[in-house]
């Protein structure tokens, strides 16, 4: 046996083993149910209801039509199926908190590992500007960015993922000191391992874990502060999103004239796709933790 | 330009409203009703748009301009049918027969809110002070721009001698201050006429008392010459979320609220005790090209598209714009195709296009017209010019404006069907970018007078800044020779028929340039309380708007419901939070449930 399928059978056990344990956390089980579900329809609604759902001059439909067997959920201003544009919005709700996710995490992942392995000066400084980031409110400061930047789908994910790295980057930084204090990190150095040979090879694997369910954390975050921004109008007007669902919604003023069809299931869709987010992060964090304990 | 421009406000309007929605809605959630203390008879109109300066010589907003024609009299005044020039406070005006010296005779029974009589002398004091102060011809220098000298004689006569003849005598919209409060005043551009309460005015109404982006409050001017106002009191009071106000026009808290979307409008048709007003509007919306930006020493800057340079891409563009579906889809029929640059409502002003001028919705043509121009189709499907660039635009739209929005998914559909490629820039402050020429197409839109002189000359090459840092009049950058001269020809033309024929081939020459072309005419939509208010006249009076007149017919007219029916106070906001509300359960349960987790898994610890 080489010692690469060796490493593979470790890896497929310790799968197993993680797998195991996430089963017994019912909540996120629910959540992950969700979340595949989700995924399912956002990745094939391209087959399910088509591109052409966001076309305002073949819409089907009149302005603002009641829920109705052709509508389920009704149509917008511009007589679009409101259904057809909360699956098509899921795409971009999806995409963006993912992306924005994992731009915070590998920001706040390199920042840290960065930090706790070199010390000194250099870690107070990069501390000191993460603190700075993270008493901002990273609303307001996402605001600002997507005001000054053009609007696109890539602003929004650059404004979520550049305000919301302070935490991972203090939650890894931890991590690696912690990690660092191990002896074995000390033969490797004496061994001749230099520091990117540390931080890559030994470092990384050993907070991938935190790292890892921090991002699953990150996206219900992010996906929040994603339908804030297009809410508040900061978003691409282009695109459709549950965020921007929100905002025409109210732009139409089906807030005072009680079209709650049209505000309700993007809402909706938000928050439940946010829980699924968390309850699945929660779960994978007591697995992953041993300090949480077995959890449940 | 956009924002500051005067008229142009509905836009700003719009743009304001939207603009911190939440915030409002809080705000106006923690104040109770405020109509009917006691047994006054309140009139509360709902407003978005902030006050940019209660003073005359700076005001330019919408709001700030309506306020003023309450508060100011002006030399003369609109008709409520026809909006034919009545008398203000002048009560007769002669030209004379060289038609360069204009005498008005100023009433005898106005008098200023602090007791003084208002003569002509004020009227001179005011127009001197914009002619001989820059800074006091801000917001309507264009009408003393041409004066050469204004005297009073004495105190019933005012006599204006003009450097060249103008056909906007009769309608100077400048409101008459009172000369014995303004001469003290330093520095014009500075003082903004918002901080001693009541303002002295001899309009209909009396500013006594007003807070930035809350509220302004009016009380009727009793010794009116034309008759004291029926209400007690006049509060314009701030709803920065168009759904907040409705949700105030419900519950009885305001009386009065303008700019409703379609979807509003028709929900309020059925509502108990409230009248919807939908009438034809006096603004155009219109789409802008930018001619290639320019100031007057010659200089080029901005980077607008080369490709619009080229007629047959403009007209191209515009072919490819269906009208209809417009004002059928976006406007769900609150407005009027667009024709000419001047709204139907002016019918001596108003021109269409016809026959073979006419540019109407025809893609085919627009296609062959691309065609014939050398913009030919690539392997992707895309337009691509001569020199290789591809036929993909920038529009600039006003983020804060839901009809820009969704006219740009439109175009962008149309327009990809030609393949020409169109980004939707929405910026909250549109102005930056298109002051600095660095857009390619804009969303625009002017209310327009009952004189039209305001809305041709922002067209012409005299608006045009001095400098590329200078600010210009220039709406759009057009700067074209026989446009030029026909403007010229119209505003020295004292009769009205002639002069109208000669706004109407302005128009043509505009229409036929294809750098302002006119989608819609939006209606005036507005609702009021009819449990409040028992009548109001609109102007035009058949069919015509209440907020925004050119005259203070709508609130001077307004006549209180005997009943003075008491509303309950509630929140505003109440409908909006309702409507949050699920979403917001569904994940307060979600952040409950993850924050149990974590105590329990604490616990454990």
């Amino acid at each position: 046996m080489t010692t690469r399928s060796l490493l593979w059978r470790r890896r497929r056990d310790s799968v197993a083993r993680f797998w195991r344990r996430f089963r017994t956390h019912r909540a996120g089980l629910y959540g992950l149910g969700a979340l595949a579900l989700i995924a399912l329809v956002a990745l094939g609604a391209p087959l399910l209801v088509g591109g052409d759902v966001q076309s305002v001059t073949n819409a089907p439909g009149t302005a603002l039509e009641s829920p109705s067997a052709r509508f389920p959920l009704g149509t917008d201003q511009f007589g679009r199926s409101l259904l057809g544009l909360l699956v098509w919005g899921a795409r971009v709700s999806l995409a963006v908190g993912l992306l924005a996710a994992a731009l915070s995490v590998a920001i706040g992942t390199l920042v840290g590992i960065l930090a706790g392995h070199y010390g000194g000066w250099f870690s107070t400084i990069v501390m000191r500007i993460t603190d700075w980031f993270l008493v901002m409110p990273s609303l307001v400061l996402a605001i600002v960015l997507a005001t000054v930047m053009s609007r696109s789908m890539w602003t929004v994910i650059l404004a979520i993922g550049i305000t919301s790295w302070p935490t991972t980057a203090r939650l890894v930084r931890a991590q690696t000191i912690a990690v660092e204090s191990r002896p074995y990190i000390e033969r490797a150095t004496a061994l001749g391992g230099g520091h990117g040979h540390i931080m890559s090879r030994h470092v990384l694997p050993n907070v991938m874990p935190l790292v890892l369910s921090q991002t699953t954390l990150c996206i219900s975050t992010a996906i929040l502060t994603e339908a804030t921004l297009a809410f508040l109008g900061l978003g691409d007007p282009t695109v459709v999103s549950w965020g921007g669902m929100l905002q025409d919604a109210r732009e139409a003023g089906a807030v005072s004239s009680g079209h709650w069809w049209y505000l309700a299931p993007p809402g909706i869709a938000i928050a439940v796709v946010a829980l699924a987010f968390t309850l699945c992060g929660r779960a994978i964090e007591s697995v992953l933790n041993p300090r949480l304990g077995a959890g449940r | 330009m956009v924002t500051m421009a005067p008229h142009r406000s509905l836009r700003l309007l719009l743009a304001s409203a939207i603009a911190s929605g939440i915030a409002a809605t809080s705000l106006t959630a923690g104040h109770p009703a405020q109509a009917d203390e006691g047994d006054k008879a309140v009139l509360t109109v709902a407003v978005s748009q902030s006050v940019d300066s209660l003073s005359p010589f700076l005001a330019q907003r919408l709001v700030s301009t309506s306020i003023h024609r309450l508060t100011y009299e002006y030399l003369t005044n609109y008709d409520v049918k026809d909006a034919r020039p009545i008398p203000g406070l002048a009560t007769a005006w002669k030209a004379s027969p060289d038609k360069l010296t204009w005498t008005y005779t100023i009433r005898t029974n106005s008098t200023w809110s602090d007791g003084k009589k208002a003569t002509a002398e004020d009227a001179a004091w005011t127009f001197n002070k914009m002619m001989t102060d820059d800074n006091a011809a801000t917001a309507n220098g264009s009408y003393t721009a041409n004066f050469e000298k204004v005297t009073a004689p004495d105190p019933r006569t005012l006599v204006i001698k003009l450097k060249k003849p103008q056909a906007t005598m009769t309608a100077l919209d400048v409101p008459i201050v009172p000369k014995h409060i303004w001469e003290t005043v330093g520095d014009f551009s500075k003082f903004n006429n918002d901080k001693q309460f009541p303002i002295v005015g001899n309009g209909p109404f009396i500013i006594t008392d007003y807070r930035v982006d809350q509220y302004v409050r009016l009380k009727p001017n009793k010794t009116f010459w034309r008759g004291a106002p029926k209400f007690d009191e006049l509060v314009l009071r701030y709803y920065k979320d168009g759904d907040a106000a409705v949700a105030a026009l419900r519950k009885g808290e305001v009386s009065f609220v303008p700019n409703l979307t379609p979807a509003q409008a028709a929900s309020l048709k059925s509502a108990e005790d409230i009248k919807v007003n939908d009438a034809p509007g006096r603004r155009f919306y219109a789409l802008a090209t930018n001619p290639g930006a320019r100031s007057k020493d010659g200089k080029k800057f901005g980077n607008g598209h080369p490709a619009l340079l080229d007629p047959a891409v403009r007209k191209a563009l515009f072919l490819a714009v269906d009208r209809k579906t417009i004002v059928d889809k976006v406007f769900q029929g609150h407005a009027v195709e667009g024709e000419g640059y001047i709204p139907p409502r002016f019918a001596s002003y108003f021109w269409k296009p016809q026959g073979a001028q006419k540019l109407a919705h025809d893609p085919a043509r627009a296609e062959r017209m691309l065609d014939e121009a050398g913009y030919r189709k690539n392997s992707g499907g895309k337009r691509v010019g001569k020199d290789g660039r591809p036929l993909d635009f920038r529009i600039l739209c006003h983020a804060t404006d839901p009809n820009d929005k969704a006219v740009g998914k439109y175009l962008q559909e149309w327009w990809g069907k030609l393949g020409i490629g169109l980004k939707v820039e929405c910026l909250d402050n549109v102005s930056d970018p298109w002051l600095k020429g660095d857009y390619d197409l804009a969303f625009d839109g002017w209310s327009v007078n009952p004189d039209p002189d305001y809305v041709l000359s922002i067209h012409t090459c005299a608006a045009l800044p001095a400098t590329p840092k200078d600010t210009g009049a220039t709406d759009n950058f057009i700067c074209d020779k026989r446009y030029d001269e026909l403007y010229a020809k119209q505003a020295v033309e004292y009769d009205p028929a002639k002069r109208a024929q000669l706004v109407k081939q302005l128009q043509s020459r505009l229409y036929d340039t294809g750098y302002m072309n006119v989608m819609a005419y939006p209606n005036a939509v507005e609702a009021y309380r009819t449990d409040h208010i028992r009548s109001i006249t609109t102007m035009p009076q058949a069919a015509g708007n209440l907020w925004g007149q050119d005259g203070y017919w709508s609130w001077w007219s307004a006549q209180p419901a005997a009943s003075g029916d008491d509303q309950d106070s509630g929140s505003s906001a109440g409908l909006l939070i309702g409507a949050g509300s699920a979403a917001a359960l569904l994940l307060a349960a979600g952040i409950a449930f993850a924050v149990r987790r974590r105590s329990t898994a604490d616990d454990r610890e």
